[in-house]
């Protein structure tokens, strides 16, 4: 092309999507460009064009506002302006806000030209939520690729068939069997009917260390109560419930049919050098000492996954199971110096543990939940299991938790009944202090102990939670605080009142605001869940959320969550303190595109949020 | 103020000498170019077509020195015509001076695969027809471009002219204050009025920054201006 307009060629081609387009079809949209000049204070189109154009910034500012003069975003240097694309009756205004140099081109003309680019009409036609899904899946479809766990299926890891035997067959021959199969465990079943699970350990502690009879039925010596799996589940399901109930092999079942073992060494072997490892050397730690070394570890899991490609979902889960086994771990460390718990309890994760969405160098949220058989002698065994517990994760880099959210603090460490109480308070009462407190203790789980005093709580909270109107709309008042801002101007993020700020906080202003809607959905709906995505799953389809709103919501959040592990992830490469902070001079331009995208996803949940109360 | 007169302009305005001139014109693009009306004295500022042409130069004397490259775009109803955009370098004689070359930046190999005088200045013609000429600094284009004229056709025409370095003097003079003559530059003219950067001492690139520049000065002024108040 004539190398004059080179310059021209070149600023338009660094452009998201232009740069989609090969040098001769720039060259040909280059030829289509007319150049306007628009003074300040003037509205757009410029004077004397009528046509559908799409119009470029060379120079200047435009602020997009909606009829009642409400801004939407403003737009400089580089940025590209599509209201006046296609014919349609959107209100938006659009002004320029400094003297502006506009490269106009017909869009019609330009629709043509680049016809045979679909990626790039895409832009001109999808809306925000269609492009953010686009982004979304190819950034899902890396993540299948390059990760395994969350991904693999528990079919491709399981060992089948599996040796199985009667119930009445000795221990000995049991012992035979697995040694000459090569097997550390085996399934006892009776007409079909999975009985019970026999493993090494089994063998040596309730056999041998008992002086039981080897004659004597498998039978005596199997685990009756186990857990099994589906065979639909994940790999990362199956590590779960082996943290959870501190197990290493777990049955897989197909309609409650035997048909496969899961062991951890299978996990380990699927996964290589990651978060099943750390869980399970995590397990076999002696001291406080042997797990602040293993935590040293997580910082640098979490950037190997990020720069993996993993999702945010996968590396969240996994630091939280990692969280989980320390928490475990120092509990058992704790029971042994304390002597056995002197009631029934259960050690509860609040915030984003409890949700399975922590990263490394989060601090600790937790509760612990006791039977209502407690004595007000008992106090002090918790006070010291909290104390142990607490300043151990504290050892390990998991933070105090600022607001003390704790059980080492007594307004966390209760029976069931006052959590009960509290539950009840803060829904019939939502006052300023109750509505801080949801966001931490309605996203509860068990993490050591009895699953049921929380589940019991839990079920009564969301009957309560379901039915009252006035603490939904006072919970969605609260959450509509945190807005996402408007986009960006130039290298700084635009606020709501056209203020600038220099860096986006993506968590206050974009994580936050869609988990608090989920908690909202799921807490008006009576969804158990408190894990973010399985709540808007969940939710989706019902009157609360639709299964298109859900699905954005999504997309959003996980755009979102990836930004930050990434930027996360930077900054623990560098040594420095992860945050939260984003420069906008950090990220690329086609990033800034999805990030309004997902502002804008969640400003329309939040308006329709709004206006349901 | 004297052409201004109606009797002047009679006399002496491009339209008058357009029209005798025609009758003399030999056949061929002086004639074609000529056979084309300019626009009326009254056209309204948003209506008057416009070509922004730029000349590269071996030197500042028309007469001794050589046309090296012109570029140009058509400037219509405040629009600027990328797609109407030419650039084309001459075929000129001798060998370029180094100290030049800095300038222009156009290389010897580069003019001596460029197309001959009489083609490019027909070329300018044509899109010259009928329109007002923009520049800046009218002084070169102007004797450049008559003395081209007179070398291929024995003759020069009226070029009707708006100057953005005049546009810009006369709001400086009015102000009746001292200025510094560097103010009037393009480059600084488009930066006074924060037009960004352009690559400089291209041809078309030149004639595009003029184009530029001329819509911000006009979009601070009426629109109710009409060519008269513009031209040279």
């Amino acid at each position: 092309m004539d190398s004059a307009l080179t310059e021209i060629s070149e600023f338009i081609q660094a452009i998201p999507p232009m740069d989609l387009l090969p040098s001769n079809i720039i060259e040909q949209v280059v030829k289509e460009i007319s150049i306007c000049y628009v003074r300040r204070g003037q509205s757009l189109p410029p004077e004397g064009i009528v046509a559908a154009n799409l119009y470029i910034l060379r120079k200047g500012a435009l602020s997009y506002v909606t009829e009642n003069n409400e801004l939407l975003g403003k737009y400089s240097e580089g940025d590209i302006c599509t209201a006046f694309c296609l014919n349609n009756d959107d209100k938006t205004k659009v002004t320029s806000d400094e003297d502006t140099l506009l490269y106009s081109i017909n869009y019609h003309n330009f629709h043509q030209l680049v016809s045979e680019y679909p990626d790039v009409l895409a832009f001109f036609q999808q809306t925000s939520e269609q492009r953010l899904n686009k982004k979304m899946l190819q950034v899902n479809e890396d993540a299948i690729l390059n990760s395994s766990l969350l991904n693999s299926s528990i079919a491709h890891l399981c060992h089948d068939p599996v040796v199985s035997v009667s119930p009445d067959t000795s221990i000995q021959q049991a012992a035979i069997l697995m040694t000459e199969q090569g097997f550390s465990c085996l399934v006892i079943v009776q007409n079909d009917q999975l009985l019970g699970i026999v493993t090494d350990k089994d063998i040596r502690r309730r056999c041998v260390a008992q002086g039981l009879g080897i004659e004597q039925p498998v039978s005596a010596i199997m685990t009756d109560d186990m857990a099994t799996i589906d065979i639909k589940s994940t790999a990362y399901d199956a590590l779960m419930m082996m943290t959870q109930k501190h197990i290493h092999h777990l049955p897989v079942t197909a309609y409650s049919q035997l048909k496969g073992m899961v062991t951890v060494t299978d996990l380990m072997n699927n996964e290589g050098q990651n978060a099943i490892n750390i869980t399970s050397i995590t397990h076999k730690a002696k001291s406080v000492d042997e797990l602040i070394e293993i935590s040293s570890m997580i910082p640098k899991l979490q950037i190997r996954m990020a720069k993996l490609g993993t999702t945010a979902d996968h590396v969240g889960k996994s630091i939280s199971a990692i969280t989980m086994a320390f928490t475990i771990r120092l509990i058992e460390m704790a029971e042994k110096l304390l002597g056995p718990p002197p009631v029934p309890y259960a050690w509860l994760a609040a915030g984003s543990q409890g949700r399975q969405e922590q990263f490394a160098h989060s601090d600790q949220d937790n509760a612990l939940i006791i039977s209502n058989e407690m004595q007000p002698q008992h106090g002090y065994w918790f006070k010291d299991l909290a104390t142990f517990v607490s300043d151990g994760l504290a050892a390990c880099g998991f933070i105090y938790c600022p607001g003390n959210v704790m059980a080492t603090n007594p307004q966390w460490c209760q029976t069931q009944k006052k959590w009960s109480q509290y539950f009840a308070q803060w829904i019939n009462t939502p006052d300023p202090k109750a509505l801080m407190h949801c966001s931490t203790f309605f996203d509860l789980i068990t993490v050591y102990g009895e699953s049921s005093l929380l589940e019991q709580v839990r079920v009564k909270m969301l009957k309560k939670t379901q039915s009252s109107t006035l603490f939904i709309a006072h919970l969605s008042r609260n959450a509509l605080n945190l807005r996402p801002p408007l986009g960006f101007f130039r290298d700084f993020v635009l606020i709501q009142d056209g203020e600038n700020k220099a860096t986006l906080d993506l968590k206050h202003n974009g994580i936050a605001p869609i988990v608090d809607l989920a908690r909202i959905y799921a807490l008006s709906e009576g969804i158990s869940s408190v894990n973010t995505i399985e709540r808007l799953k969940q939710a989706a389809g019902t009157p609360s959320l639709t299964k298109a709103s859900a699905a954005n919501l999504i997309d959003a959040y996980e755009f979102l969550s990836m930004l930050r592990m990434m930027h996360q992830a930077n900054k623990l490469q560098k040594g420095q303190q992860p945050n939260n902070y984003l420069s906008p001079k950090d990220i690329s331009k086609l990033e800034r595109e999805h990030l309004k995208d997902a502002f804008k996803v969640i400003k329309t949940l939040q308006d329709s949020r709004q206006s349901t109360y | 103020m004297l052409n201004h007169h109606p009797l002047t302009r009679w006399l002496f305005g491009y339209e008058a000498q357009r029209k005798r001139m025609l009758k003399k014109a030999p056949e061929g693009p002086l004639r074609d170019f000529l056979s084309v009306p300019f626009p009326p004295l009254n056209t309204p500022l948003n209506c008057i077509p416009i070509l922004a042409v730029d000349f590269e130069t071996t030197g500042l004397d028309a007469v001794q020195d050589q046309l090296l490259s012109v570029g140009c775009v058509e400037l219509n109803h405040n629009q600027i015509k990328l797609g109407s955009s030419y650039h084309q370098i001459i075929n000129a004689k001798g060998s370029l001076k180094a100290n030049n070359v800095t300038i222009h930046q156009i290389t010897d190999d580069q003019k001596d695969q460029g197309q001959p005088l009489a083609e490019v200045i027909e070329q300018l013609l044509k899109r010259l027809a009928g329109k007002v000429m923009l520049v800046h600094f009218a002084r070169i284009e102007r004797q450049f471009l008559r003395q081209a004229c007179l070398e291929l056709y024995g003759m020069a025409p009226p070029f009707p002219i708006i100057d953005t370095l005049v546009v810009a003097k006369r709001r400086l003079d009015k102000r009746d204050l001292a200025y510094d003559p560097s103010e009037l530059r393009l480059l600084a003219l488009r930066e006074k009025y924060d037009l960004p950067e352009h690559y400089a001492h291209n041809a078309l690139n030149d004639s595009i920054a003029t184009a530029e520049l001329l819509l911000a000065q006009l979009s601070e002024r009426s629109k109710h201006l009409s060519l008269q108040q513009l031209i040279l």
